[in-house]
């Protein structure tokens, strides 16, 4: 077990450092450097030269990838041009409400998505299941931000039962205390990864139902619900955590539509209002963090797995 | 068979009663039926042990299925199956799954697959007495299946209900199966191929204790199988099933000393035996016994080491130190179970593995130190045919580029020609070389990988367990072929095999491997009918001879071969 | 042995000499939400590129006097836009640039992920821990947000649009088709071939890759129906191709301001639009997996 936890954080260190190649690498791309950025477009050839060689631009590649590193290292992810504030504490602010508004929504679809597909999968090629799989191809195909179109325009202008917006408020607390306001971001952030999910499932459940241990199950008399819920269940759990650490990207990215769209506080919309602005700094820090909550899930996914099936443990020990 | 004479040697009530078994599915895309099982009538009666025998496709495997009702839904099933009295097929739901695992049970045949590989052993037993007994205890269950665990032979039985099934060997967990299915100690115990995937030194264990649990709970058994020795060494009265229907049935001894129908004549005929030489492959040049020179030999391994990352990064030795020769001309079969690491040593003499010291010597030439063109051009000179037909030709190839193949890398014209040339060599219609491998059949398939291995002529061909997933009369064409191309063109062979048959019928001379060590090596006669070692001995006597009365007398000196050692 | 003839003739799988596409093709036709999901895409296509050569409207100029006419005024189907534009039009224009970008992107990515996934995974050791490092950092960096980053260095033009998507989208395929490599490379036909003295090359290109192909294909129609969402999240967030080009999803994106003035012609023809390509990818994709499933179950 130790042995796998150290390659596997080997590894993800790694990976890590290569994050960081690719986002020094855009920094660098980016057209005039910092210096533009912070000097504004009007800056002289003379100050941009001059700013370049106090922040060390004028350097080498490797050495000034040193000290971006260096920084990171240190927690300085830089400040932002247009909020004059540091990007470390800006994200600071906002991550926990985008960990919180994910963490809900992922939620909301596992509790929703494994039934489905379990059900999906035993009613396999049944009228049942070809109209549930047309709507959770449907539902698949439907870009976020559609369905929180339509989710807006049906449960706040057609039946007002809802608030357009979502809580604008700054603790945690008070966005729990708003928690009507939730609904709506969370639902379309739930709906969107349901159709994922409950595919994923519904194939899981397929594949194990074509299992010898089926049949073994079968023959010692249990029951097809006892079959489904507990044998096949229990071995389709180690994909669906693999399923989640490999999901990470695309719910940050699905966060990022959703807080858009309703204005939710949170990482993703700071990362809009950069990319209108062109405020790079914040731009690459949210790259930075979200890369790193992505690796460290997965880590922990792995890790998880390791702990709940009994062959993976068996072949690390 | 209608015409058995009733009252004789039944008793009133039949443990098992098949009557009339009709089985078809009905094809995927809507078209047609596919008759799996037509009119098969099979009683067995208690503390009975019937044995169904067919090669694949005879329905024999549908037929174990359909007692337990777990055929699949596009299966229509009419006849019945009768346990105790009570119509199988009648039955769904609850009323099915109180007959199954407590009146009739079934232990299969691939034991990693068939136990769930989440949950313990011990609650997989224990699961198959809760669901039958009410009110038992988790505790109660677990203690149970302690108990169910040592009758079957489970040493530390304990320690074992905590062990997942990966963390066990095959034999084990076969017998983990047969606990979980004689758990409610049902009336019928039915075993579909449950040998077949094991060693034949496990093999004879479980038939061991097959035959134990009869005599102590006088549960009736019906047993499925293709293996001819298993037949003989458990049975006491055999059904013989082909194309769906049963084609001969009778008492065990009989059955062997003389057939009546055409097939069962036939397929008996195409089992092969352990006899001495002398009686077949006549008009051979006689080789002699003692090992060749290294200079002329056609493959020469010496301390050869294979070494694999185990668990945990340890390093196991899969070939310990082995040293061989195979001289020209020569055919050395390898004999070995599973895990002895003979497909490795094969592969290494080609040079698909690398070996972690050691040297192999190709015709003289050194295969470990060649590289690039060199090791190119001494690969020319071998060809090698692998153990499972489906595998081993690319499937988006036709059967011409798959033979060509070797061609077309060394660059060898006047392709086509080769190509019907060596399909005829195989006793293959040349017009199969446009076809697809997937269109063909396992036996036809397993020809082309062979004039595949002869394509660039060789003077040494590597088999690895070319016949082992083949059926018996398909297995008997197959070597036939190879034994006439082997006489004809006079290449070198190393014969990799578990069959100790098959190694009496192609060798001259024979090794055997065990954990990876070399155990005996000798002339071919001398090592099967007179072996030096222990091992070889005990491998030889527990593999069965399709002969009810011989397979009697080896399993008693089995047995005192057992009582010695221990 | 004296058994010179074979006992009784093993009976082959009932096929045809036809090759093994024919039957794939049967499968795939069989299968009812394939065929609808391809009868779509026909019916998408001719819309976006033959469509304007039969309703001809002006999509470069603006008419603020016809502004958000509400649809089936003047000749306006589907009404207008906020700066008076043919909604209808608009929709078949806009569809050939997400068509254009998403099926090319896709078919980049493809292309990119099963090379680097096939060498990966056939030479397998610290080449492929190496390879796949690399393709980890970029699954990590979530696609949408990398693409927003370079919507804001680089002009968002349709070629560089493609260019970047098939970038940053290779990464699934990659590792795809490297786990089948990985399966494919310790087949005995492909030992074999290395016992006959092949090379590498001809073990990737000959046997490994044309192996995965179903795989490949499959994944590929995923590609391009995620190629198209990709493209509609960036022009819905305002960074997507310049005007006056446009795609559906800068059209839903306009549309958004007009929600509470009940304009939803604005919103749903290409919101749907979107569903609707996105949904008939990805049902081609689901009725090929089928297709190339029934075919290795055959061998």
């Amino acid at each position: 077990m130790i042995r796998f936890l150290a390659k596997r954080l080997g590894q993800a260190i790694v990976v890590i450092l290569l994050v960081t190649v690719i986002v020094f690498l855009l920094l660098h791309s980016v057209p005039g450097g910092p210096a533009r950025g912070i000097l504004g477009p009007q800056a002289s050839p003379q100050a941009i030269a001059a700013f370049n060689h106090e922040h060390g631009f004028d350097k080498s590649l490797v050495q000034q990838y040193w000290a971006f590193l260096s920084r990171l290292l240190h927690g300085d992810l830089g400040d932002s041009y247009t909020l004059n504030q540091s990007v470390g504490s800006l994200i600071g602010q906002r991550l926990p409400k985008t960990l919180v508004l994910t963490g809900l929504s992922t939620l909301v679809a596992l509790v929703i998505a494994i039934p489905l597909g379990v059900w999906q999968g035993r009613r396999r090629r049944g009228l049942t299941d070809y109209t549930v799989t047309t709507l959770v191809f449907v539902g698949y195909a439907t870009p976020v931000f559609f369905l929180a179109l339509i989710l807006v325009i049906v449960f706040t202008e057609k039946i007002p039962i809802l608030p357009p917006q979502a809580p604008q408020a700054q603790t945690l607390g008070a966005l729990f205390a708003d928690s009507r306001a939730l609904i709506l971001p969370v639902l379309a952030g739930a709906i969107a990864t349901v159709a994922a999910f409950s595919r994923y499932m519904r194939s899981a459940v397929l594949d194990n139902l074509a299992e010898d241990y089926v049949r073994t199950a079968r023959a010692k008399g249990a029951s097809e619900r006892r079959v489904v819920w507990l044998h096949i269940m229990r071995n389709s759990l180690t994909p669906i955590i693999a399923m989640l650490g490999y999901y990470l990207p695309v719910l940050f990215s699905g966060a990022l539509v959703i807080e858009s769209v309703f204005n939710y506080p949170g990482m993703g919309l700071l990362f809009w209002n950069a990319a209108q602005t062109s405020d790079y700094p914040i731009l690459l820090g949210t790259v930075l963090v979200i890369a790193l909550a992505t690796v460290i899930g997965s880590l922990l996914a792995d890790i998880v797995q390791a702990l709940v099936d009994p062959r993976v443990r068996g072949s690390i020990r | 068979m209608s015409d058995r004479t009733k009252g004789e040697t039944v008793s009133d009530s039949p443990a098992l009663a098949i009557e009339d078994l009709h089985v078809s599915f009905s094809g995927s895309g809507g078209s047609g039926k596919v008759r799996a099982v037509d009119g098969v009538s099979i009683r067995v009666d208690p503390g009975e042990i019937v044995a169904v025998v067919g090669e694949s496709g005879s329905g024999k495997s549908v037929t174990s299925m359909s007692t337990l009702g777990l055929l699949p839904p596009t299966a229509s099933t009419s006849g019945s199956v009768r346990v105790g009295g009570v119509d199988v097929t009648t039955l769904d739901g609850p009323a099915l799954r109180a007959v199954r695992g407590s009146e009739i049970a079934m232990v299969f045949q691939e034991p990693m697959t068939a136990l769930n590989p989440a949950f313990t052993v011990g609650w997989q037993v224990a699961e198959a007495l809760r669901l039958h007994i009410d009110g038992l205890s988790r505790k109660q269950a677990l203690d149970r299946a302690a108990e169910l665990l040592e009758t079957v032979g489970i040493r530390d039985a304990r320690r074992r209900l905590g062990q997942y099934p990966h963390e066990l060997s095959g034999g084990l967990r076969q017998r983990v199966m047969i606990a979980m299915a004689i758990a409610c100690e049902p009336k019928v115990l039915i075993a579909d191929e449950a040998t077949t995937a094991l060693d034949v030194t496990v093999q004879a264990e479980i038939l061991d204790l097959l035959r134990d649990l009869r005599e102590r709970f006088g549960t009736a058994m019906l047993v499925i199988t293709h293996n001819m020795g298993v037949v003989a060494d458990i049975a006491d009265r055999v059904v013989v099933m082909y194309q769906g229907k049963v084609v001969e049935e009778a008492p065990v001894e009989e059955l062997f000393a003389g057939p009546r129908a055409d097939y069962t004549k036939r397929l008996l005929g195409a089992v092969p035996r352990l006899r001495p030489r002398g009686d077949e492959r006549t008009g051979e040049p006689a080789v002699a016994g003692e090992p060749a020179a290294p200079g002329e030999a056609a493959l020469a391994i010496e301390n050869l080491v294979v070494q694999f990352r185990g668990k945990g990064g340890a390093k196991v030795r899969a070939v310990d130190n082995v040293s061989l020769t195979v001289a020209k001309g020569e055919v050395l079969g390898l004999v070995g179970e599973s895990g002895s690491g003979k497909s490795t040593l094969g592969r290494a003499a080609i040079g698909l593995i690398t070996p972690a010291s050691g040297t192999v010597r190709l015709l003289g030439d050194s295969l470990t130190g060649a590289r690039g063109s060199a090791l190119r051009r001494l690969r020319r000179r071998c060809g090698i045919v692998f153990q499972d037909p489906a595998s081993s030709l690319d499937p988006r190839m036709t059967v011409g580029d798959c033979i060509a193949e070797p061609l077309v890398i060394n660059k060898v014209g006047d392709r086509d020609e080769r190509v019907v040339a060596l399909l005829e060599s195989v006793r293959l219609d040349p017009a199969v070389r446009l076809r697809y491998p997937h269109e063909l059949s396992g036996g036809q398939r397993q020809r082309i990988g062979i004039a595949r291995a002869l394509a660039l002529d060789p003077d040494l061909v590597i088999a690895d367990e070319p016949t082992s997933a083949l059926d018996v009369s398909v297995q008997a064409a197959v070597l036939d072929v190879f034994l006439e191309l082997q006489a004809r063109l006079g290449f070198a062979c190393l014969f990799i095999t578990h069959d100790l048959a098959v190694v009496g019928l192609v060798s001259d001379r024979v090794a055997v491997l065990n954990q990876g060590k070399l155990v005996e090596e000798g002339p071919r006669d001398q090592v099967l009918f007179d072996p030096r070692e222990d091992y070889t001995r005990r491998l030889i006597s527990s593999a069965p001879v399709p002969d009810p009365v011989e397979q009697r007398e080896r399993r008693a000196r089995a047995a005192e071969l057992r009582a010695a050692r221990d | 042995m004296t058994v010179s003839a074979p006992l009784m003739t093993e009976q082959a799988p009932a096929t045809t000499a036809a090759g093994p596409y024919r039957r794939m093709v049967r499968m795939f036709l069989a299968n009812r939400l394939a065929v609808t999901g391809l009868v779509i895409l026909g019916l998408l296509l001719v819309f976006c590129f033959i469509g304007p050569l039969i309703h001809h409207t002006d999509q470069v100029h603006t008419q603020l006097a016809d502004a958000t006419l509400s649809p089936g005024t003047r000749g306006h189907l589907l009404g207008t836009d906020d700066v008076g534009r043919d909604v209808l039009g608009r929709l078949m224009v806009g569809g050939q640039t997400s068509l254009e970008i998403g099926i090319a992107a896709g078919l980049l990515a493809t292309l990119i992920g099963t090379v680097w996934g096939a060498i990966s995974g056939y030479a397998g050791g610290w080449i492929d821990a190496v390879m796949m490092r690399v393709v980890d950092a970029g699954i990590a960096i979530p696609a949408l947000f990398l693409l927003l980053v370079t919507a804001t260095i680089l002009r968002p033009t349709v070629p560089v649009q493609i260019l970047i998507i098939g970038c940053v989208s290779w990464l699934v395929p990659a590792r795809l088709v490297r786990a089948e490599a990985l399966s494919l490379r310790s087949r005995d036909y492909v030992q074999a071939m290395k016992a006959m003295g092949g090379g590498h090359g001809r073990a990737v290109f000959r046997h490994v890759i044309p192996n995965a192909i179903g795989t490949v294909v499959v994944n590929a129609t995923f590609q391009v129906a995620d190629a198209i969402l990709l493209i509609a999240y960036v022009s819905f967030l305002g960074l997507g191709v310049a005007p006056p080009k446009t795609d559906w999803g800068g059209m839903l994106s306009k549309g958004i301001s007009y929600t509470s003035e009940g304009y939803w012609w604005l919103i749903f023809p290409a919101g749907l639009a979107i569903v609707l390509v996105v949904c008939a990818f990805n049902c081609i994709g689901d009725g090929l997996r089928d297709a190339f499933e029934v075919r290795l179950q055959g061998r």
